[in-house]
């Protein structure tokens, strides 16, 4: 009674506008393709050549790992963390959950441009530093081509660690309490409890909080368009915003093969992750 | 005694996290203050209060941001990929959920994939160019549903397994009703709490996204809201701070609104497939 005619327009529609130019795209990733003389001829690896010989792109490429690495490891942390300190008994708690969900509700845009001025040399965030004595923490936050990265990636952690608690905070309160009580008996400390018993049976909300924050940092494009655009320079460039660059420049078919080797990254860090997700969830 | 030496932690913790719930506070405060000063004020970006209250900001950075085109086509794009995604995802999701063959087990991930993968922009625009679709509000429409499918088709399944009693399938066919009728007519009124979080939180990443409109949309007159206010951005920082700032709040607006009346269902679409 059940009839596949009910998944065609999805199908069809998910097939056409996301599946095909995905399979497209591994050909034109191999072509010299441009907007204005379309393909002259297929040219083997050398895109692939010319992003591995190019500093711009390979920068692009580091810059979008070390942001995706330090995002997963600290919003994780951080975000843990938050939900640990809000799954207690304090009064302000669900006032302060409110607070800390607030900036992933809204566009990285706004974010990115709210914190413009806040980063400036003589913004907020570094007279704030000299205020309490720690002036020697000074940042050029946004122009420095040394940090610049680690600043778009401090953003975005504050923009999201939030997100990544409540989604703790949910795998938290399924833990039932008759497991604390029992350790207690046991002997086991505070330290204990957390490492051997609420890590383990968060494990769940560890790996989709990984998940998330491992394929939104490879692929984040709004918060260093809107903070940096990719600036000073090139420094603070990553994969997708190479791929617009590229894209205005109308050098289509380097910048495609740019987005297939996004597409090569995201796939390798993740499988191993849904491996083990799927592998979990028959044990469960 | 023992009652303080129990309540002195967690009070020490509350006062901890009250403090640092003043760094996600602060950026807010001087955005919104910095929207009601001159702009001479506005440029020191502190956290004073407006000396006068300038609520004309908000008048001209609507008029002068063009704000209210912006706002429409963010609201058609929006409800018009949404609206496609549900009815598209929740009827495909039915039979995914209910076969129990290879075909419906590859389909899961088959969708799944959209999760995970970054779509392929400059062949997708490639595409929208070879139908004569590229620059439209159907293309942008088209694509925001697809991408967002594999998050829907993800959380009804899980919700029609565990919810939907198969039973109450053979009952409505027994009594003559075709699989349309069955599933528009029975299962989807009962998908109602799903709907709404998937509603939510779909609209939430349509309405907040820059990424396709600024491929996609080369026509300044189509743009959405996250774009045109950036593009105020690059016209008016040089002079005009608390204009963009008052532009920045009314971008930010539509959704904090929405995450007020709709907490609850947001938290838990966001939290579901998390809990084992």
């Amino acid at each position: 009674m059940y009839s596949y005619r009910l998944v065609i327009p999805a199908l069809v529609m998910y097939g056409l506008v996301f599946i095909y130019p995905t399979i497209t795209g591994f050909y034109y990733s191999f072509t010299d393709w441009s907007p204005i003389n379309g393909i002259l001829k297929f040219s083997g690896l050398d895109n692939f050549k010319y992003i591995f010989n190019n500093d711009a792109l390979l920068l692009a490429i580091r810059n979008t790992i070390v942001y995706a690495a330090i995002c997963i490891v600290l919003k994780n942390v951080f975000g843990l963390l938050l939900a640990v300190a809000l799954n207690t008994a304090i009064r302000s708690r669900n006032w302060l959950r409110a607070v800390f969900f607030a900036p992933s509700i809204v566009s990285s845009i706004v974010i990115g441009l709210v914190f413009i001025p806040i980063l400036q040399p003589e913004g907020l965030l570094n007279e704030f530093a000299s205020f309490i004595g720690l002036g020697a923490l000074r940042q050029y936050w946004l122009s420095d081509t040394s940090i610049v990265i680690f600043t778009i990636a401090a953003v975005s952690i504050w923009q999201w660690t939030g997100y990544h608690m409540a989604i703790y905070l949910a795998g938290l309160q399924s833990i039932s309490n008759d497991f604390y009580e029992a350790s207690t008996i046991d002997g086991a400390n505070a330290w204990q409890r957390f490492r051997f018993m609420t890590i383990p049976l968060l494990s769940a909300s560890i790996n989709i909080n990984v998940m998330l924050s491992l394929v939104g940092g490879l692929r984040v494009f709004g918060e260093v368009y809107s903070l940096t655009n990719g600036g000073p320079g090139n420094a603070s460039q990553v994969l997708s915003t190479s791929v617009f660059v590229l894209f205005g420049e109308g050098r289509w078919g380097l910048g495609t093969a740019l987005n297939t080797l996004l597409f090569l990254i995201v796939s390798v860090a993740a499988i191993p992750l849904l491996r083990k997700m799927r592998k979990q969830e028959v044990e469960a | 005694m023992s009652l303080i030496r129990k309540r002195a932690p967690l009070l020490l913790l509350e006062a901890v996290m009250l403090l640092l719930s003043l760094t996600v506070i602060v950026p807010f405060l001087i955005m919104i203050f910095g929207s009601l000063k001159t702009g001479l004020e506005a440029t020191a970006f502190d956290l004073t209060l407006p000396v006068k209250w300038m609520w004309q900001n908000y008048k001209q950075a609507i008029v002068e941001g063009d704000m209210v085109r912006s706002f429409v086509n963010g609201a058609v794009i929006t409800c018009a990929a949404v609206a496609l995604n549900i009815v598209t995802t929740s009827m495909a999701a039915f039979i995914i959920a209910r076969k129990n063959t290879r075909l419906s087990g590859f389909l899961y991930y088959f969708f799944f994939i959209g999760m995970i993968a970054p779509m392929q922009l400059i062949p997708t625009i490639r595409l929208f160019q070879s139908i004569e679709l590229y620059g439209t509000y159907l293309s942008v429409i088209l694509i925001y549903c697809s991408i967002n499918m594999a998050f829907s088709i993800f959380l009804y399944t899980g919700f029609i397994r565990t919810t939907i009693p198969q039973a109450l399938d053979e009952a409505a066919v027994l009594e003559g009703a075709s699989l349309v009728r069955l599933f528009f007519g029975v299962v989807f009124p009962l998908l109602k709490p799903i709907n709404l979080t998937i509603l939510i939180i779909v609209f939430m990443n349509i309405w907040n996204d820059i990424n396709i409109p600024l491929f996609f949309l080369s026509d300044p007159d189509k743009w959405t809201l996250p774009l045109s206010v950036y593009q105020f951005f690059g016209m008016f920082s040089g002079s005009s701070w608390n204009l963009v700032f008052a532009n920045l709040v009314l971008t930010a607006l539509p959704i904090i609104v929405l995450y007020l009346f709709c907490q609850r269902y947001i938290v838990s679409g966001l939290t579901a497939g998390a809990v084992k």
